[in-house]
This record gives C-alpha cells, sequence and structure tokens, in this order.
C-alpha cells in the first residue's frame, strides 16, 4: 500500500518536470535569421538548418548529443571510432572522407550549413575550404570555438594557445549549435549534465590536495627520440587544473617537443600515456609506450614508471573535445584507484 | 734533430687535440636541458668507467651517462664523417662548393625515411633510420650511374648529384603533400633537420666504428689526396691509381654520410664550412688537413649540439637549424675573402 503513493508521487514529479522542459523550450525558441559572432566573423543563419556536414569528430559528436543526426548529411575527419552509443545514428550519415574532405565533396551534399572543428580546415587558411567560400554560394560556416577563441592558429600545425582552454568553449559550442538548430532545450539539459559530471569527478581527488604533478605523452614521432606533450594551456591543462594536478610542462604550445631529460628531472607523480587507433609511428601504441618507459635507461628510474603510475587515456579526450570531460573522468579514477589520494 | 723536433711539436699537437676533444665531450655531458652539478658529471663517468661507486641519484646519473654522454659522442662522430667527406670530395671533385650532399645521400635519405614514415615501406619491418639508410645509397648509386654514363671530368658528378637531389626532393614533396598531414609534416621537418634526441649507446657502436674506418682509409689516400690537388691527370702521372682511389673513397664518404644521415637525419653545413675552417688553420697536406677537420668537425658538432639544448630553456631546437645559423654566415664570410684575395 505504501508504495502506490510513492509512485504517484514520482509521476507528479516527472510530470512536472515534463512540463517544466516544454515551457523552457517554449521559452528558448529560436528566431530567424539568427546572426552569430564565431571566430572573428559574423555568421547568419536564415532557418534552422536541414542539411548540415560537419567537418570534425567533436562537432559531429556534439550535433549527435544533442539528437541532430537526421539533420546531418555528411561527416569527415575521424580520428577514432564515434562516441560510444552513437554507432547506429553515425552509420546513417554519411562519410564524405576519414581525413580532410574536398571542397567539393562538401559542397555535392548540397548543405545549408558548414560546422568545423578545426580552423586548419576551414578557416582562414583552410585546406578544405575558407569560410568566404561557402558563404558566396549561400552556405554558412559554423567554427568550433575551441579552436579559435585564445588561439594563434597562423602558425600552421597545432597552433599556440594564448589563453587557457576551458570546457566553457565546449559548452558554448553545444549552447550555439543548439541555438543554430533550435533544439536550445536539449543543449541546456546536455550542458547541465556534463558539468555534474566534471564536478563529481572533482570530488573524487579532492583529497589529494594539489600535491599531484603529471605530464601527458601523446606521442613520438620515433619511440626514444624527444616526445609530444602537453602544453599548459590544451585540454589536458583543462583537465589537471580540474582535478588540482600540477603540469610539469610550462609551454604555450599546445603540443611542445620535450625531452626525456626534463621530463625525468621534472619528475611527475603520473605520467598520462595516450592510447589511440592511429598507427603513424610506431609510439601510438599504448604498449609501445608501456615497453619504452620500462625499458628506456633513465625513464625506468622515475618513481612514476617504478611505481605505476601511468594512466591511460583516450587520445581524443586530449584534444579539446567534447571528449575533454571522460580525460577528466578517467584520471580521477585511476588516482582515486591508485592510492594517491592519501 | 729538425726530425725529432718536428716529431715532438706533432706528439704535442696530437695530445692537445685529443685534449680538446675529450674536453669537448666532458661540455656534451655537462650541460644540457636541465643542470646537473659539475661533480656529478665527473662522478657518473668515475662509476661507470672504474665502478668508482659514488653514491648519486640515479635519474641524475642516468641522464648524463645514458643521454648526454651518449649523444656528445655520436655528435662528435657525427662531425668528423661529414667533415672528413667533405674534405675528400672537395679535393677529389676539385670544389670548394663539393659536400657531402651533393652525391644525393641527404634528398635520398629523406625520401627513404617519408617512404617509410607515411608511405608505410617495409609494413614494420624498416624502421625509419633504415628506410633512409637504403634511400641514401640508392640515390648515391643512381647519381654514380648518371656520372659513369655522363663520361670524364669531376663536373659530371656534381651536375649529376644536382640532378638526382632534385628527383629525390620532389620525391619526397610528392610524398608529404600527398599523403601527409600538418602534423605528420612537422614529424618529418624534425627528423630532415637533423635530430639527437633519440640518440642512446646502441647508436654509437655504429657511428664510432664509422667514423674511426673512415678517418683511417681516407689517411690511407692522404697522398694521393695531396696528388688529386693538381687533377687526376696529374695524379695519375705520379703514379696513383686514379679509378680505384676515387671508387674508394667516394664510396667510402657516401657509407659515412649515408650511416649519420640514418641516425640523425640531415645536418647540413658541416660538411661544406669545416674543410674550409681547417685548410686555414692547418693548410692543404691532407695528412695534417684530414685529422683536423675531423677533430673540428667533433667540436664544432658537440658544440652545436649544447647550444640547441640549451637556446630555448624547455625546447630542443633541430641541431640543423643551428649549424646552418652558424655554418651560413660564416660560408659567407668564406666566400668574401675570396672574392677580395682574387
Amino acid at each position: 500500500m505504501t508504495t502506490i503513493p510513492s509512485i504517484r508521487r514520482s509521476l507528479i514529479a516527472v510530470a512536472a518536470l515534463m512540463s517544466s522542459i516544454a515551457s523552457n523550450a517554449q521559452a528558448a525558441e529560436t528566431t530567424y535569421p539568427l546572426t552569430l559572432a564565431n571566430c572573428g566573423r559574423d555568421v547568419t543563419f536564415q532557418k534552422a538548418p536541414e542539411r548540415a556536414v560537419s567537418i570534425g569528430q567533436s562537432s559531429t559528436e556534439i550535433m549527435y548529443l544533442l539528437g541532430l543526426q537526421n539533420r546531418m548529411v555528411g561527416t569527415a575527419v575521424w580520428i577514432g571510432p564515434v562516441l560510444e552509443g552513437y554507432e547506429e545514428a553515425n552509420a546513417k550519415v554519411k562519410r564524405l572522407a576519414d581525413n580532410d574532405p574536398s571542397f567539393e565533396s562538401v559542397l555535392a551534399e548540397k548543405p545549408d550549413v558548414v560546422t568545423a572543428q578545426f580552423q586548419w580546415h576551414v578557416g582562414p587558411e583552410g585546406v578544405v575550404a575558407k569560410p568566404e567560400q561557402f558563404e558566396e554560394l549561400g552556405i554558412p560556416v559554423y567554427a568550433s570555438p575551441a579552436d579559435c577563441v585564445g588561439k594563434d592558429n597562423t602558425g600552421g600545425g597545432d597552433g599556440v594557445r594564448y589563453a587557457v582552454f576551458t570546457m566553457e568553449l565546449i559548452y558554448q559550442e553545444i549552447a550555439e549549435l543548439a541555438q543554430i538548430f533550435n533544439v536550445q532545450d536539449r543543449g541546456e539539459k546536455l550542458i547541465a549534465e556534463l558539468r555534474a559530471r566534471e564536478e563529481a569527478a572533482r570530488k573524487k581527488v579532492a583529497s589529494a590536495n594539489g600535491k599531484l604533478s603529471a605530464v601527458f605523452w601523446f606521442s613520438s614521432a620515433e619511440l626514444d627520440i624527444d616526445p609530444y606533450v602537453a602544453g599548459r594551456n590544451g585540454a589536458p591543462g583543462y583537465i589537471m587544473r580540474a582535478l588540482d594536478i600540477r603540469n610539469v610542462i610550462e609551454s604555450d604550445e599546445e603540443w611542445p617537443t620535450v625531452g626525456w631529460e626534463t621530463i625525468a628531472k621534472s619528475d611527475p607523480t603520473i605520467i598520462v600515456a595516450g592510447k589511440m587507433e592511429r598507427r603513424r609511428y610506431p609510439a601510438d601504441d599504448i604498449a609501445l609506450k608501456h615497453q619504452f618507459l620500462r625499458s628506456d635507461p633513465v625513464t625506468n628510474l622515475m618513481p612514476a614508471v617504478r611505481d605505476g603510475h601511468v594512466v591511460e587515456m583516450d587520445a581524443q579526450a586530449m584534444n579539446p573535445t567534447i571528449r575533454t570531460i571522460e580525460g577528466i573522468e578517467v584520471l580521477a579514477e585511476a588516482i582515486a584507484k591508485s592510492g594517491l589520494t592519501q | 734533430m729538425i726530425g725529432f723536433a718536428n716529431s715532438l711539436s706533432r706528439t704535442g699537437a696530437s695530445l692537445l687535440a685529443l685534449a680538446l676533444l675529450f674536453a669537448a665531450l666532458w661540455l656534451g655531458a655537462a650541460i644540457g636541458e636541465t643542470a646537473i652539478p659539475m661533480d656529478v658529471v665527473g662522478r657518473t663517468i668515475a662509476n661507470r668507467l672504474w665502478q668508482a661507486g659514488y653514491s648519486l641519484d640515479p635519474i641524475n646519473e642516468g641522464v648524463v651517462w645514458n643521454y648526454r654522454l651518449s649523444r656528445a659522442v655520436v655528435a662528435a662522430c657525427c662531425g668528423s664523417a661529414l667533415a672528413l667527406s667533405g674534405v675528400v670530395l672537395q679535393s677529389l671533385l676539385r670544389n670548394h662548393l663539393a659536400d657531402p650532399y651533393i652525391l644525393g645521400i641527404s634528398a635520398g635519405a629523406s625520401t627513404g625515411a617519408v617512404a617509410v614514415a607515411i608511405l608505410g615501406f617495409g609494413a614494420g619491418l624498416l624502421t625509419l633510420p633504415l628506410g633512409a639508410f637504403l634511400g641514401a645509397l640508392l640515390a648515391f648509386g643512381l647519381v654514380s650511374l648518371l656520372a659513369m654514363r655522363a663520361g670524364r671530368g669531376h663536373g659530371a658528378i656534381i651536375l649529376a648529384g644536382v640532378a638526382g637531389s632534385q628527383l629525390f626532393n620532389a620525391l619526397t614533396s610528392l610524398i608529404v603533400t600527398k599523403a601527409a598531414n600538418a602534423e605528420q609534416s612537422r614529424a618529418i621537418m624534425f627528423w630532415l633537420l637533423g635530430n639527437l634526441s633519440g640518440v642512446r649507446w646502441p647508436d654509437a657502436w655504429l657511428a664510432v666504428p664509422t667514423a674511426v674506418t673512415g678517418l683511417l682509409v681516407c689517411l690511407w689516400h692522404a697522398r694521393a689526396l695531396d696528388a688529386f690537388t693538381f687533377g687526376s691527370e696529374a695524379a695519375a702521372s705520379l703514379g696513383i691509381p686514379v679509378r680505384r682511389v676515387y671508387v674508394v673513397l667516394i664510396g667510402a664518404s657516401a657509407m659515412m654520410t649515408a650511416a649519420m644521415v640514418s641516425i640523425v637525419g640531415s645536418i647540413g653545413f658541416a660538411g661544406l664550412v669545416i674543410p674550409h675552417a681547417a685548410r686555414m688553420l692547418v693548410g692543404i697536406r691532407h695528412g695534417l688537413l684530414l685529422p683536423a677537420s675531423a677533430l673540428i668537425g667533433a667540436i664544432f658538432m658537440i658544440a652545436a649540439d649544447i647550444v640547441s639544448r640549451v637556446i630555448i630553456p624547455g625546447q630542443v631546437l633541430p641541431i640543423g637549424v643551428v649549424t646552418a645559423l652558424v655554418g651560413a654566415p660564416a660560408f659567407a664570410i668564406l666566400l668574401g675573402r675570396r672574392g677580395a684575395a682574387r
């Protein structure tokens, strides 16, 4: 007998929630034409897009998380497998290219919007096109704030970040895409979820009290050559700051090459090693990374290696993407398990 | 009496030269990305060579012995080998502009390296250094064949080298632009400009015998090289087996250069400039010029490597950038002087 009132209570709660979402949605209806300031340009959207092409895996995944797969006609630039749970959605959207799509292959899908994660694909020096080239044809371009706000891409390559990356840039992208596609309620819900996950991870390692330090090793051009490690302003910088961990590398470059001598002598408590599908360099393989750390005459003496504090992390979490949040969770979990919080 | 004084001053000069070389090696082990006190360097070497049993921080000891000293030894070998090749080629071809890379070796090595790194030639069996070595030998073989077909005269091999280098550089560009993305081209750049950061003791076991054998072979032919100063006809009239000397010495230069390029990448200007500097110091007699060039080359390369490590704190410059920054102005001064002397 006692269960019925509680069920009824939760039903009432659900109904209240539903109506509140509905009313929120009504409150946040996008009015067109919509003009957004985006990466140094003003972009105008005449209507909610129906045929989007997304260039860049993180942009693509944000759109899936917003439930926009039915309004997408093409994707490109895949670094790894799609976000878990979205395999089916992804299979229905045409993959234009694993890597850089050509300008015409994008146009062939007759898109009414193009979203681009990286400036070096669609940007002032874009290899696919400049945004103006799409706009001449009436196709607005939305570029991820994460790759242009506080970042200098003119030098080519990975670029230099002079302002710190934060998840706020990803949240901004979610909110703006939600606005463009007129699904603002879903955007708000997604951002709230991500913020809650970040907070939960933070709590897990709060007792470490800022006495931990780390180095993020993405890969190396050759196994024993100076590795690519994370500078202080990219996604790993944010992950470490979120968990109150000190980055032993002090560089503004996104992925500087730093010698093992410097790394070994800076004595990080934790080494975070990138795990990826890519097999461009031998060191892309996480097994070879472990092998190197154990066999090199200097790195095998590092306390982090000796005590087994080498944490594996998906490489996509190490780049400023929607997955950065997973990076925070993975590292927090590993630290909590390792006993380093004591 | 004169002979005795002469041999005494010779012994003195040799001892001084050896002392200089050891001082350079010492500095190479003492100066690096991070600060390690001089006495730690001395004790490390004592520990490793004579089991002195000093108790030292193992990481410091590892860095000094396994990273820095092996690196200084390989740098010395590389500088010697390139300088020796330069002397031999400038003398045989009677051309002041000849350097080891004129034989197409650097271009061929680059093509071999990108073919392995980007196209995946050899499917994991070929490493990047081995690919570079094979590419270098292939290019040298082609250039030699072309030079032989082109017929007599020392001009032929230079023209063939230019043609071969252009061809292989074009192939490298083709592979890089067609198949590589920004990140890959950056890694290849790093390698093309020379990089000693991946050097460990096993590399020294290849570099030391190569450089020493090269030096001995060249010294064995010192008198023949003297004769070549007056042209191959003059050498032939002095009873020198011209063809054999050509094959042996050019072959030795090619092997030395290819081996060094495969260990550290292509480092420019040392092979061109060092022989000129040595000639200014000790004159043109090859009995003295060859060891002097080898020594100056070794010391120059160790110094360049030290500069490449300390000039930007926390980051290592490609050594080729340093050698070219010093080498290009030095060469310009040399050219200016020659012009003024005329």
